[in-house]
């Protein structure tokens, strides 16, 4: 189960110019103290098309995180338009907010955003280069989609208890040469190499 | 009966169902979204059509998503503080309800229906390796037990989560059902390797298996919940076959006898349960009352979504209902008065059914309950854990206001924790009073961040409930409602290009063999069940739209992700399971090796012993010893202080507080010894003289048969250890021997021991310790030498009884067998090195010592010891549940009750009044609940005779 729940996300300054940093108020309750940080991300879909376009506004660690119920905001600048697609400059696309923990991603959540000009004159006929400075930032915050990955909370832990759950057996009927700098030269073999056998 | 058709909006398989215990609300288990789902309904709207119809009143009252899988199986405790819940996911959680101020919902769930209750998953449970089948408390609360596929039945330790009590080990198959048997002395699990098994909980050990009614059975039932009778005296089984019919098959707790079924569903019985109560025949007014037999209730419910509810005291069922469910009946639970019937299906319904009390009897109350049981099972229940009484019923007034005096003199915090609302977690508000809307505005500016070493923004998030004190502060206002305007929503166009951006992880993830788990999944014999959601209210066309094509995206995905399960699946089949095994006892019992003293000791008696010698002092020229602590007594002797007519005169000075006289004796004195009320010297010529305080000769002189060895006074009794190894005692006040001449010979033939101390008690016992740590003293009445301490002794040393000393104990055990055993009395001292000695063996030591230890204080008549060694053994037998000996213990000292000539029973031991001793006694028993009838039966006789 996950340790980290993430209660609730509120989208700040919504709907805001182009312009605008970005502003989630993020909610998240967490089972037991973490001994990492967690760190977030806000990637903004820039095509449709291609995850090439895709742009990571920013990225921070958040800690320490005890056990109990926490908030922050999460707040990073607006992309940047030259790595946007003109054509898809205006209307929907994607904005993602993802978390990780010990390098894994555990919930991604997405809102459709729309950017669309305010003017009127603008909106009928929009001009071939966008003017980002007329455009207008919609976040679609009551429509949140959250998505949950089951990820090992416990980290390099669990890959040490799979190694302790080999099977001892073929370790044990593995030649001593197979452990190399332990092995006693031949005709040498000391009182205690019963053991390896 | 009433039957109403179910109004939960749940559309997904329920495989459980569980009404709280104090009735308000009802648990149900079953296949969520993308994951098992736990949900908390309020059960007033289900009792009642018109809080059916209040908007006001919530039928939600909390959702939990947590398991990752379906859940198989929730239940309440029964003090209703917990619900353990289990699941696919091989979990079992224990959820708790936490302090809540406003409701919450499942962040991005796509159902706004917002939790008004919160409930917090406390402690997860992780050992078995396979689905969790089904989950059981145990009466009291003692043991939360879990069955698994993996084909164990785990008991957890409920009052130390997550410690593991024991893995019953033994079924076959897929284990599908668990029962506790109501006192608690047994559990029983039903398989699908066509068993039902009992185990013992005193062992954890089988108590019988029983195949034969099961032996046509398929395993094709997805639960097989079993259940016990109130009374005890049934268990009823879910799915067996007789002559190729589907049955629930009755088995008699007396002998496990399986003569009896419930016969008639068309397929397999999936789930049996008991009525809470028991009954009886309704009376009906005008008809004389007539005696009749106590029956119980029970429901059956089966695979062919019929339900029958049956009384053990009717051959046929009481009601068939045909058709309740279009799916598979699973689990069935009553309300605790017992007229109603909450019933849930693989259909994703519930039924509610509803009796009368005409139709199913009256209901037993707790007492009458209690007296059943206690007749069935004797006073005495099988377990020996005294929490586990914590919630006895207490009886009598008298045992309720010594329960609550005790309950006040304890620390209140312990009081505490009995009602179940005081356990209410509190809330810790780390808010500093600011309210929560404040701090939003501000949050941006005033969290803290940093910049890491390589640069990287670091923000602490702001604590706003700590969850350890299993609060969840004023997080309230968040939820799900959005204030914010909705510009243009219906025009924005979903892309599917951008949808499967919202489940896919960006591939700069480094990617673990995790499985992805997704919105909208669910296993594929759910298909039908899912794509038939349809939610009335709440969402926008476009949006459901394009939810469902997420759905069917990731269905075609599916396969794919469900290969890659099921490698991880075996990945971890490979663990070795963490059982609690029992470490073998290895160690075996301590080995104590008497010294038989074989070391030859320079001693005088080198010839064997032929005839007895004890050493006899020296004649000295004049010494002085100090007789007496209370006033600084000297006794003075000088030999020979003058020759008087050819004979040579000794002296004897007495001396206290400037006070003294002074004796003259026609022979030399070898030992002088005395007491607050007597003198006494023994002289050379053999003779013994005896004065009185003021230096009165008593008695004309003893001759003794050897000369002196030892002399000891006390009080009024003198002790005379010979050289021929001789032992008297006199009663100098009414001349009479208590010893007379009595031999060491007993003691001390085929040992090489001397005498390496002697003393006289204040009673006039004598004391004699040997050189080989052994110590007897004479008993005048059976005329016999008996052992009272011995320094080498296995069972003092191995006994425990420190938890049963108490501080004020201390000074009651100073006496003469304190004094014999001293400060080595090493009892408990290797106590803590054999903690590997089985508790058996060590509580019949403890026993053993402390039996002993009574019955030395009685020999030496040393009432104080033996009061405080009373007190501890009664403790002792309290604590570790020895009833017999208690009554017996009790019984003696009440006596009998009226006065009758034959009685031998003498109202007093070592002048104490057995009846202050037993008044001293009674609490102590009255500790525990257990011994309740007990207490109540001797404090009720006490005050009898208190009034005669």
């Amino acid at each position: 189960m996950a340790k980290v729940q993430v209660l609730n996300v509120a989208v700040l300054d919504n709907p805001s110019p182009f312009g605008n940093p970005f502003q989630f108020e993020v909610t998240f309750e967490c089972m037991e103290d973490l001994p990492e940080d967690l760190e977030w991300k806000i990637i903004y879909v820039g095509s449709a098309e291609s995850e090439e376009y895709d742009q990571t506004l920013d990225s921070v660690l958040v800690g320490p995180v005890p056990a109990g119920r926490h908030m922050f905001v999460f707040q990073a600048d607006a992309p940047n338009t030259g790595l946007i697609p003109e054509s898809d400059a205006v209307g929907v696309t994607v904005v993602l907010i993802t978390c990780t923990y010990r390098g894994q991603e555990f919930i991604r959540i997405g809102y459709y955003v729309n950017n669309e000009y305010t003017d009127t004159e603008l909106r009928e006929n929009p001009p071939l280069k966008p003017d980002y400075g007329q455009l207008q930032r919609n976040i679609l915050a009551s429509n949140p989609r959250v998505t949950r990955f089951h990820i090992n909370w416990e980290g390099c832990a669990e890959k040490m208890e799979d190694s302790e759950n080999v099977d001892p057996a073929p370790i044990a009927m593995r030649p001593p040469s197979c452990t190399p700098g332990k092995a006693p030269p031949l005709g040498l073999v000391p009182d205690n190499s019963m053991d390896c056998l | 009966d009433k039957l109403t058709r179910p109004w939960l909006p749940v559309s997904k398989p329920i495989f459980s169902v569980d009404i709280h215990p104090d009735g308000t609300k009802f648990a149900t288990g079953g296949q969520g979204e993308d994951s098992g789902k736990v949900v908390i309904w309020n059960m007033a709207p289900v009792l009642r059509e018109e809080d059916e119809r209040n908007e006001n009143i919530p039928k939600l009252l909390c959702q939990m998503d947590n398991h990752l899988a379906c859940v198989n199986c929730v239940r309440w405790s029964n003090n209703g503080l917990y619900l353990a819940s289990g699941g696919d996911d091989k979990l079992v959680m224990v959820w708790k309800r936490a302090a809540f101020i406003g409701p919450s919902a499942v962040f991005g769930s796509s159902s706004k229906l917002a939790n008004v209750e919160q409930w917090r998953c406390v402690m997860i449970l992780r050992n078995h390796t396979g689905d969790v089948m089904d989950v059981a408390w145990s009466p009291h609360d003692v043991w939360l037990a879990s069955c698994s596929v993996d084909n164990t039945i785990v008991i957890w330790n409920a009052r130390k989560f997550p410690e593991i009590v024991m893995t019953l080990k033994g079924h076959t198959g897929l284990v599908k059902g668990l029962t506790w048997d109501p006192v608690g002395k047994y559990i029983a699990s039903q398989a699908d390797d066509r068993s039902l098994k009992v185990w013992r909980t005193m062992d954890w050990q089988l108590e019988t298996n029983i195949t034969k009614p099961f032996s046509e059975c398929g395993g094709t039932t997805h639960v097989l919940r079993l259940s016990w009778s109130p009374d005890g005296q049934y268990l009823v089984s879910a799915h067996a076959m007789n002559n190729s019919g589907p049955t629930a098959q009755i088995i008699e707790r007396d002998g496990w006898k399986t003569n009896m079924d419930f016969v008639g569903h068309r397929k397999a019985v999936t789930v049996v349960k008991f009525n809470p109560k028991i009954f009886k025949k309704k009376q009906k007014n005008g008809s004389t009352p007539k005696p009749s037999c106590p029956y119980c209730c029970c429901a059956v419910g089966s695979k062919d979504r019929s339900l029958s509810v049956w009384l053990t005291s009717l051959k046929r069922p009481l009601v068939v209902i045909h058709d309740l469910f279009d799916k598979s009946i699973m689990d069935i639970t009553w309300t605790l008065n017992g007229l109603g019937l909450l019933v849930c299906s693989m259909d994703g319904t519930v039924a509610f059914l509803d009796f009368s009390q005409d139709e199913l009897g009256d209901p037993l109350n707790e007492e009458e309950k209690n007296a059943i049981h206690q007749n069935i099972y004797g006073k005495s229940l099988a377990i020996t854990m005294e929490s586990q009484l914590s919630s006895t019923i207490i009886e009598n007034p008298e045992m309720l206001k010594y329960q609550q005096e005790r309950q006040v003199n304890q620390n209140p915090n312990e009081a505490q924790g009995i009602g179940p609302e005081s356990q209410t977690p509190k809330l810790t508000n780390v808010l500093n009073g600011e309210s929560l809307e404040d701090i939003r505005k501000n949050l941006l500016n005033k969290q803290v961040e940093t910049r890491t070493a390589d640069g990287r923004r670091r923000i602490t998030p702001l604590c706003i409930a700590q969850l350890d004190t299993g609060a969840t502060a004023a997080v309230n206002s968040i939820g799900m409602k959005s204030n914010l305007l909705l510009t243009s929503a219906s025009k924005i166009e979903p892309m599917k290009a951008l949808d499967s951006r919202f489940t896919e992880r960006s591939k700069a993830t480094p990617g673990v063999t995790s499985v992805p788990l997704t919105i909208g999944i669910t296993p594929l014999d759910r298909v039908k069940d899912c794509s038939s959601v349809k939610e009335p209210k709440g969402k926008d066309e476009t949006s459901s739209d394009s939810e469902d094509k997420i759905m069917v995206k990731s269905m075609a995905k599916r396969k794919g992700e469900m290969e890659g399960a099921e490698v991880v699946e075996k990945r971890k089949k490979g663990r070795p399971r963490k059982d609690a095994k029992m470490m073998p006892i290895s160690q075996p019992f301590p080995q104590v090796t008497f010294l038989l003293s074989k070391d030859k000791e320079p001693s005088r008696l080198t010839t064997p012993i032929a005839v007895l010698k004890l050493p006899t002092p020296s004649i000295q020229k004049s010494f002085s010893t100090q007789v007496s602590t209370d006033g600084v007594t000297y006794l003075e002797v000088e030999n020979e202080v003058s020759v008087v007519s050819g004979s040579r005169l000794s002296q004897l000075k007495w001396s206290r507080e400037g006070r003294e006289w002074d004796a003259l004796l026609p022979s030399r004195i070898i030992i002088a010894a005395g007491s607050n009320d007597v003198v006494a010297v023994a002289c050379e010529d053999r003779t013994l003289s005896v004065f009185t305080a003021c230096g009165r000769r008593l008695i004309p002189s003893i001759i003794l048969p050897a000369p002196m060895s030892a002399l000891h006074c006390s009080r009024h009794f003198v002790m005379a250890l010979t050289a021929s190894a001789t032992l008297s005692v006199w009663d100098v006040q009414k001349q009479t021997a208590l010893v007379k001449n009595e031999s060491l010979n007993p003691i001390l033939s085929g040992t090489d021991a001397t005498v390496s101390q002697s003393f006289l008690t204040q009673q006039g016992v004598a004391v004699v310790s040997l050189s080989n740590g052994k110590t007897y003293c004479f008993n005048s009445s059976l005329e016999t030498w008996n052992l009272i301490a011995d320094k080498q002794d296995s069972l003092v040393q191995c006994t425990d009884f420190r938890n049963c000393v108490s501080a004020q104990d201390a000074l009651g055990s100073m006496g003469p067998l304190a004094l014999t055993q001293g400060r080595n009395l090493s009892a408990g001292r290797l106590a803590s090195r054999l903690s590997s000695t089985p508790h058996h063996l060590q509580q019949g030591m403890t026993l053993a010592f402390l039996e002993k230890q009574l019955s030395s204080a009685l020999v030496l008549l040393s009432a104080s010891e033996y009061r405080h060694w009373l007190l501890i053994y009664a403790r002792f037998l309290v604590n570790e549940g020895y009833e017999l000996r208690l009554r017996e213990l009790c019984q003696d000292l009440l006596g009998p009750v009226h006065k009758s000539s034959s009685s031998s029973w003498e109202p007093t031991v070592l002048g104490l009044r057995k009846r202050d001793l037993l008044t001293e006694v009674l609490p102590v028993i009255g500790q525990n609940l257990r011994f309740q009838r007990l207490f109540t039966e001797y404090q009720d006789q006490l005050e009898l005779l208190r009034l005669k």
